[in-house]
């Protein structure tokens, strides 16, 4: 059996007096692909973004391979060796190349040689079917093409973890199908995925689990069969109805 | 033609009317006055020391020469001073962001204090502290074959036609050998460097605050330091912010070096007074004041845009 | 239509400005009940104002005489002060009638600048000022010495002719303003100061460390009022108002006693006083025209004294500035 790599007890976040996140439980294994879904405002990218402390969690603990997430430095740039993340807009460094934007981390932050980090990028470019840009610059390239670059990015600091928010929500329709593909791709490497998404379809084909949350809890757990064939709560049918047409 | 343009025609016309009519009018009157005018008196013997300069001058050499001098003691302040100051407003602007709140608090005064008071009182302030703060020559304070008075710094040079090492030695007034970093220059060059940088770091801060908080998130994700971020991330996109704003620091950096005659250093402006007061060629020196400056601003500007250019942004 | 109007507008603005300086200028300042007196920005002695903006001195009780003499009262004048740049552009553009600002009379500013001097009213020269207790005895121990100086326009010239002349090392700092270039001598980053002798005087009055002034006066330094070519009868008033001031004090004639002489016996009292047919008329002004100068400003000796001499805070001696009988060189011609 798979080990526990993601672990959340308790967890409760406040935006000033809003309750974003209340007694958030959750557990993840290794290797496992996980989506997340639910209506705007449930908290589902805030409750990703404390998992690399792009925001910081007020009660509960969160576990990153065993490590408890805390305010200092040093834990923080640890943790952060093992998770990526892929933003909904991309993100990616408009003043670099893409072969640059691929081996900054390297070079910088895990001391891989300049002639290796590249060596690296280009085998990630290239399993993300975009090698024959890695020169160009994101303002040259499309949206799914600048996606998929964040992808190989997160993927040459060789994290454990990889978060996805909302990865094609900002795609013209067109270019959402490449973003997935690679995605799904990527679900047959050991690598644990966390995803949050409104794309039902990928969920059903490749998820171990499917969560909803709503209003800062997670209401539902399940297998995807389980989840879309047979949802339990109100507001998950409510969802699935609307989300499903 | 379409009648807007018939109507700017005759503006320019009327302009270019008006423009002509002052400028034959005050030949007219210059020569009815018998008032000498042109750019002859270039020529003359300057008859005027000056107190330093990077090439040699004597009283015997010409206008012409003096206010070359003046111009290349403006180059010297303001070239040496915009870099100085660019540097710190760089890590003053850094600092105004910064997590440690002394260091922020400290930072956020010092572009307070320096941006609300004027330049000139500022070079007063300075030019008054160090001369009462440093001794008389004869009692200068020495560090290291070098020293410090109210005459400036003296520290040992090498001097490449005697291809040797000269050092400052005191002498009945003054210190002689070596090369004297006049008190005048180091306090105009302080006095801009500091009033200057407080604008910068503002600009610096300001071009910080414009890049994207997911650059920010981005870097943080890869595992970069803040340090690292504003390094590789941040500080080149911020600096596409603030180039326009940052020339235009440059260029006040360089037409405030012209207030150097209120402290006694021998800038351009303050050669071209004494020429116009000695030779009282007000109207010819006062264009060339301006065609200098003018021509610095070009160049300034000119050097900024290509710079802009290069690294910009490629988009499709 | 607007804007053609206000093109319209500016160059009829522009030929007006130029029309007002071709008149002459004695008609100007009758029209304007007014004379513009150019004076510096503050010179003890010569011109300067007080706290509530009154202005006193030598150059400006010139002015006065003059204001007298034309207008029967001392106060129709406008007193502008001008920095050194700015004063002879403002004589040449018509910004002031008068220039009486402790100007030097020199070839190339009677010809080149197109000005005319009136009769010297002072007699000045460029002098060194160091501290007490300096080494310095003389101008010639000075060399490869610090002097601080007034950015000027004969100073820098003079002192670097002079130490050219007698090989020594000239270091030199300018200043712009009067105040920055005495308080760094004072302070002393400077060995030694140097400036027209009459600006020296101030020093032992307004700073408390002992001074000395160098024996060496190493330029002629004639202060006299200017106007610009091309005025004759103008010229005329102002220079005779010079040689009234000193007339006045040949004759005897001062603020106080010269009403006692309306009735005087002497022929040239009489026509000084305007009791005989005397020069008003010539000079296109009336004939009470010296009385009045001597009346309501005073004579040279007293002005001279109020202002800079016995009864001031300079205590300058006469010297080359007193009456030609006394070994000075003031001097009038006739006044007939």
């Amino acid at each position: 059996m798979s080990k526990e790599i993601i672990n959340l007890t308790n967890v409760n976040k406040w935006y000033g007096d809003f309750h974003v996140l209340k007694d958030v439980n959750l557990t993840v294994n290794e290797g496992e692909i996980l989506v997340v879904c639910g209506p705007s405002g449930s908290g589902k990218s805030t409750m990703i973004r404390c998992l690399n402390r792009l925001e910081e969690h007020q009660k509960g603990k969160i576990f990153i391979s065993g490590t408890e997430l805390n305010s200092e430095a040093k834990n923080i740039n640890h943790i952060r060796k093992d998770v990526g993340m892929v933003f909904q807009h991309f993100n990616l460094f408009p003043h670099l190349t893409v072969l640059d934007n691929l081996t900054l981390g390297p070079i910088w932050v895990k001391k891989v040689p300049k002639k290796e980090a590249e060596k690296r990028a280009l085998f990630y470019l290239d399993r993300v079917k975009i090698k024959e840009h890695a020169y160009k610059y994101p303002g040259q390239i499309s949206g799914g093409q600048k996606q998929r670059v964040a992808i190989a990015r997160s993927l040459c600091m060789q994290p454990k973890i990889l978060l996805f928010d909302e990865p094609t929500s900002a795609l013209d329709p067109e270019m959402v199908k490449e973003v997935l593909d690679i995605m799904i791709e990527l679900t047959k490497e050991k690598i644990t995925m966390i995803v949050v998404t409104h794309e039902m379809g990928f969920a059903k084909e490749v998820s171990d689990r499917v969560i909803f949350m709503a209003d800062g809890k997670i209401l539902e757990t399940a297998k995807p069969e389980e989840f879309f064939n047979n949802p339990k709560h109100k507001q998950l049918q409510t969802f699935l109805s609307q989300v499903l047409t | 033609m379409k009648q807007k343009n018939i109507i700017q025609i005759i503006i320019l016309f009327f302009v270019i009317a008006a423009l002509g009519f002052v400028i034959y009018n005050t030949q007219q009157k210059i020569a009815a006055q018998n008032i000498s005018s042109g750019f002859d008196f270039l020529q003359d013997e300057a008859s005027f020391e000056i107190s330093e300069s990077l090439i040699e001058y004597s009283s015997f050499d010409t206008y012409k020469k003096a206010l070359t001098v003046g111009l290349l003691n403006t180059l010297k302040v303001s070239i040496l001073g915009n870099i100085l100051a660019l540097l710190l407003g760089i890590l003053i602007g850094i600092s105004l962001l910064s997590q440690n709140i002394l260091l922020k608090k400290l930072c956020q005064s010092y572009v307070e204090i320096m941006r609300n008071t004027p330049l000139l009182l500022q070079l007063f302030f300075w030019y008054a502290i160090m001369n009462s703060l440093l001794p008389a020559p004869q009692e200068a304070i020495s560090f290291a074959g070098t020293f410090f008075s109210n005459r400036g710094i003296s520290i040992p040079w090498f001097e490449f036609s005697s291809f040797s090492w000269s050092y400052p030695k005191f002498k009945s007034f003054n210190f002689e050998g070596g090369y004297t970093l006049s008190l005048e220059f180091v306090a105009l060059l302080f006095g801009l460097v500091v009033y200057t940088s407080a604008f910068i770091a503002e600009i610096v801060r300001a071009g910080l605050l414009s890049v994207q908080k997911g650059q920010w998130e981005a870097s943080k994700t890869l595992g970069l330091s803040a340090w690292q971020s504003i390094r590789f991330v941040i500080f080149p996109q911020a600096l596409r912010v603030a180039i326009p704003p940052l020339t235009s620091q440059i260029l006040n950096l360089t037409k405030n070096s012209s207030l150097a005659v209120a402290i006694a250093f021998p800038d351009f402006v303050s050669v071209a007074n004494t020429t116009m007061n000695q030779t009282g060629q007000a109207l010819e020196v006062i264009l060339l004041i301006l065609l200098v400056y003018l021509t610095f601003s070009l160049l300034t500007a000119a050097f900024m845009n290509w710079y802009n250019k290069k690294i910009s942004l490629v988009e499709r | 239509m607007k804007f053609l109007s206000i093109v319209f507008i500016s160059l009829f603005l522009i030929m007006q400005i130029s029309q007002t300086v071709k008149a002459g200028t004695l008609a100007n300042v009758k029209k304007n009940k007014l004379i513009k007196c150019g004076v510096s920005t503050g010179l003890v002695g010569f011109s300067a104002p007080n706290s509530k903006g009154k202005w006193s001195g030598l150059d400006v009780d010139f002015c006065k005489a003059l204001s007298s003499a034309i207008f029967g009262s001392p106060n129709k004048v406008k007193f502008i002060p001008l920095s050194a740049q700015q004063r002879f552009t403002a004589l040449q553009s018509g910004e002031v009638d008068i220039l009486s600002r402790n100007t030097t009379r020199n070839l190339s500013r009677e010809t080149n600048l197109g000005f005319n001097f009136a009769p010297v009213m002072y007699y000045d020269g460029q002098a060194f000022i160091v501290k007490k207790k300096s080494k310095a005895k003389s101008v010639k121990d000075l060399s490869g010495a610090t002097i601080c100086t007034q950015q000027g326009t004969s100073t820098e010239q003079n002192l670097a002719a002079y130490f050219r002349k007698h090989k020594l090392k000239l270091k030199v700092k300018v200043f712009e303003s009067f105040e920055e270039s005495t308080k760094t001598f004072v302070q002393g980053a400077c060995d030694a100061y140097t400036s027209d002798k009459s600006s020296l005087a101030i020093f032992n009055v307004k700073f408390k460390s002992g001074f000395k002034i160098l024996p060496e006066i190493i330029s002629k330094e004639p202060l006299a009022p200017a106007v610009r070519h091309g005025d004759d009868q103008w010229l005329d008033i102002v220079s005779w108002t010079v040689y009234a001031l000193v007339a006045a004090e040949e004759l005897g004639l001062n603020s106080k006693n010269i009403h006692k002489h309306l009735k005087s016996r002497d022929l040239n009292i009489r026509k000084f006083v305007g009791a005989t047919k005397g020069n008003g008329k010539a000079l296109g002004l009336s004939k009470r025209w010296s009385y009045n100068i001597v009346k309501q400003v005073g004579n040279y000796g007293e002005i001279f004294s109020k202002n800079v001499g016995k009864k001031s805070i300079l205590k300058i001696k006469r010297g080359l500035n007193n009456l030609w009988t006394k070994s000075g060189l003031m001097y009038s011609p006739p006044m007939k």
